[in-house]
């Protein structure tokens, strides 16, 4: 079942960060050549191996460090950071049960971390290093907006990232990437402000040769952070498309996950509060909806994804996610690990297992995204039998509060 | 390097060959098997979790069910009959019955207005449907988990090892869901 992905993506996932960490060696060291020929135009000499590797030395470490301090300490500077609150089952059952049922559909060791975010903006993303260390954030807006069917699919996407190791995978080539940006921006701004060598003589004891090495390592500089981002956010479409693949057969029920896209597509909304770092890490990149195919997108188009599992008419297993998806983009590139193919399985589509979901009516579901935030922080929802729903927020002291339609007294 | 001595040394290490691989099945054979044991383990805490919630449900429904006795009593009838049963192949069906009278006993409750808009009632029927998904996810798992078992038993070369070890083929679990028969229907 799920292992057989698992082993398959790490592979293709080792190969395509290996590509990023050569990018990142042939960078250091192009910067080694570059900072020791620079700043010591006489010494001819000097521009060899050994200043390049200790370029690839340092670019390494300054990738560790970016790395280490994102694994230990990531986590908890974004989930202070957007101000998410752990979820017990009492706060929302609702989330907390369907959780629970996509864990049990999965086999997961271990029930993940769920995390409420007080944002408008419908969106969820998955953070942890795998499926003994998961966490599941989701927003008040997407609660607010998804029904039942479609809060299944969204847990169920964000879940095989957990079991996936996105994250991880992610997160070791976003500090690559991380790296590459920052010596390179380094090195082109220094470049501005070196002293110019304008009232040198022309005929220095730079060769001809030194000036091609210059010349390569600048190249270098340009296109080592575009090429690193163009790996980067391929790896990222790849495992959304994945995750889509995996909800629908987890779930059973694709139209659950698509309805929901849909829903976030047309939300309007943007998170602002988001770290942009973390695009890829959400389950439709929070800036801006993608819409077209490009080279520079976090996330495949939206509604390329939408189109692909409405077109799952027939079964919602890998292969008939994989069928849909050659259909839809009319390419035949193969999208999940053959090995976990299970050819001939089949998975019927189950029904729908609620009454219609609300009505996106943008006004009433504000109110219920306040309503949950306001649940969350500790507020008291009294009913007046006069219908009017007052909401008491935790800091009040006052013993009894009068309605202030009917002028009941209420008890608090 | 003699003959015999030559002869001797692939003997070694065809032996030796042969036992990883036999140790090899037979830690797979045992991995699945406990997998399925941890599978069918789950199903039943989600099932006692149903036993569980029904007379809370029942009694909630009390108040605004009056007419409605032979429903209500239905249901208790199978959740009694679905206690008591202790094969695999028994449990199916009375968990089928339960299901049924449950499926029916939720439409005669959209009947009832008062009721729906009961707050326990509403946090009951969510804990309720959470608990008919997680059994039939349960039950997936455990499927998934037995196919993989039994095809390891049935097949060659494994099948050898398997039934010298006096491995058995698991019974599928099989669920008379309301949901999945009710399939909609396409009109042209």
């Amino acid at each position: 079942m799920f292992w057989q992905i698992i082993a398959e993506n790490k592979r293709k996932s080792v190969i395509l960060i290996a590509l990023m960490g050569i990018s990142l060696a042939v960078l250091g060291y192009s910067a080694g050549i570059f900072a020791v020929g620079y700043l010591n135009p006489a010494a001819d000499g000097f521009i060899s191996h050994r200043s390049g590797l200790s370029g690839i030395i340092i670019a390494v470490i300054i990738w560790l460090i970016l790395l280490i301090t994102a694994l230990f300490a990531s986590d908890s500077i974004f989930l202070s950071a957007s101000n998410a609150k752990q979820l017990t089952h009492n706060m929302n059952p609702q989330l907390f049960n369907v959780v629970e049922e996509m864990v049990i559909a999965a086999a997961m060791p271990k029930m993940p971390e769920i995390y409420i975010i007080e944002d408008m903006a419908p969106n969820a993303f998955a953070l942890g290093k795998g499926p003994d260390d998961g966490k599941i954030c989701v927003t008040a807006g997407l609660l607010a907006v998804c029904g039942r069917d479609e809060l299944q699919g969204v847990v169920a996407h964000e879940l095989s990232h957990i079991i996936n190791r996105d994250v991880l995978y992610m997160t070791i080539a976003a500090t690559m990437l991380g790296a590459v940006s920052l010596i390179s921006d380094t090195f082109l701004r220094s470049f501005r402000y070196l002293p110019s060598r304008r009232y040198s003589c022309g005929k220095s004891s730079r060769g001809k040769g030194q000036a091609l090495i210059m010349l390569a390592a600048f190249t270098v500089m340009i296109l080592g952070p575009l090429l690193s981002r163009i790996l980067y956010f391929s790896i990222s479409r790849k495992r959304e498309y994945l995750a889509d693949a995996t909800s629908a057969r987890l779930t059973r029920y694709p139209e659950g996950l698509a309805s929901a896209l849909e829903k976030i597509m047309l939300s309007g909304y943007k998170n602002s509060e988001a770290p942009k770092a973390a695009a890829p890490f959400y389950i439709a990149n929070p800036y801006r909806m993608d819409i077209k195919n490009s080279v520079f997108a976090t996330h495949p188009p939206i509604t390329d994804r939408i189109q692909i599992l409405r077109s799952m008419t027939f079964g919602a297993s890998y292969t008939d996610y994989l069928k849909a998806y050659w259909k839809i983009t009319g390419t035949h590139r193969n999208l999940i690990p053959v090995k976990s193919i299970n050819i001939g399985e089949k998975i019927a589509i189950r029904k729908s297992s609620e009454m219609p979901p609300d009505s996106p009516d943008q006004y009433v579901s504000r109110k219920k995204a306040g309503d949950i935030i306001r649940h969350i922080n500790g507020f008291k929802f009294i009913e007046c039998p006069c219908k009017m729903n007052i909401k008491v927020p935790p800091e009040t002291s006052a013993e009894s509060l009068i309605c202030p339609r009917c002028s009941r007294v209420h008890k608090l | 390097m003699t003959g015999l001595s030559m002869f001797l040394l692939v003997f070694v290490a065809i032996a030796v060959t042969l036992f990883l691989y036999i140790a090899g099945v037979y830690n797979r054979l045992v991995f699945l098997k406990n997998q399925v044991k941890n599978a069918w383990s789950q199903i039943e805490v989600q099932l006692k979790r149903r036993h569980d919630l029904i007379p809370n449900l029942i009694e909630t429904a009390k108040g605004y069910m009056q007419h409605e006795r032979q429903t209500l009593e239905s249901v208790t009838a199978a959740r009694a009959g679905a206690i008591s049963v202790k094969s695999i192949a028994d449990v199916s069906s009375a968990e089928g019955e339960l299901s049924k009278a449950l499926t029916k006993f939720m439409a005669v409750a959209e009947q009832y207005p008062d009721l729906k808009a009961n707050q326990n009632f509403l946090a009951l029927q969510e804990e309720l449907s959470s608990t008919e998904n997680r059994i039939s996810f349960a039950r997936q798992a455990y499927n998934d988990s037995c196919l993989m078992l039994n095809n390891k038993i049935e097949m060659f070369p494994s099948n050898i090892v398997a039934s010298r070890f006096g491995f058995k083929k698991q019974a599928f679990f099989e669920l008379e869901n309301p949901m999945e028969k009710d399939l909609p229907k396409v009109s042209f």
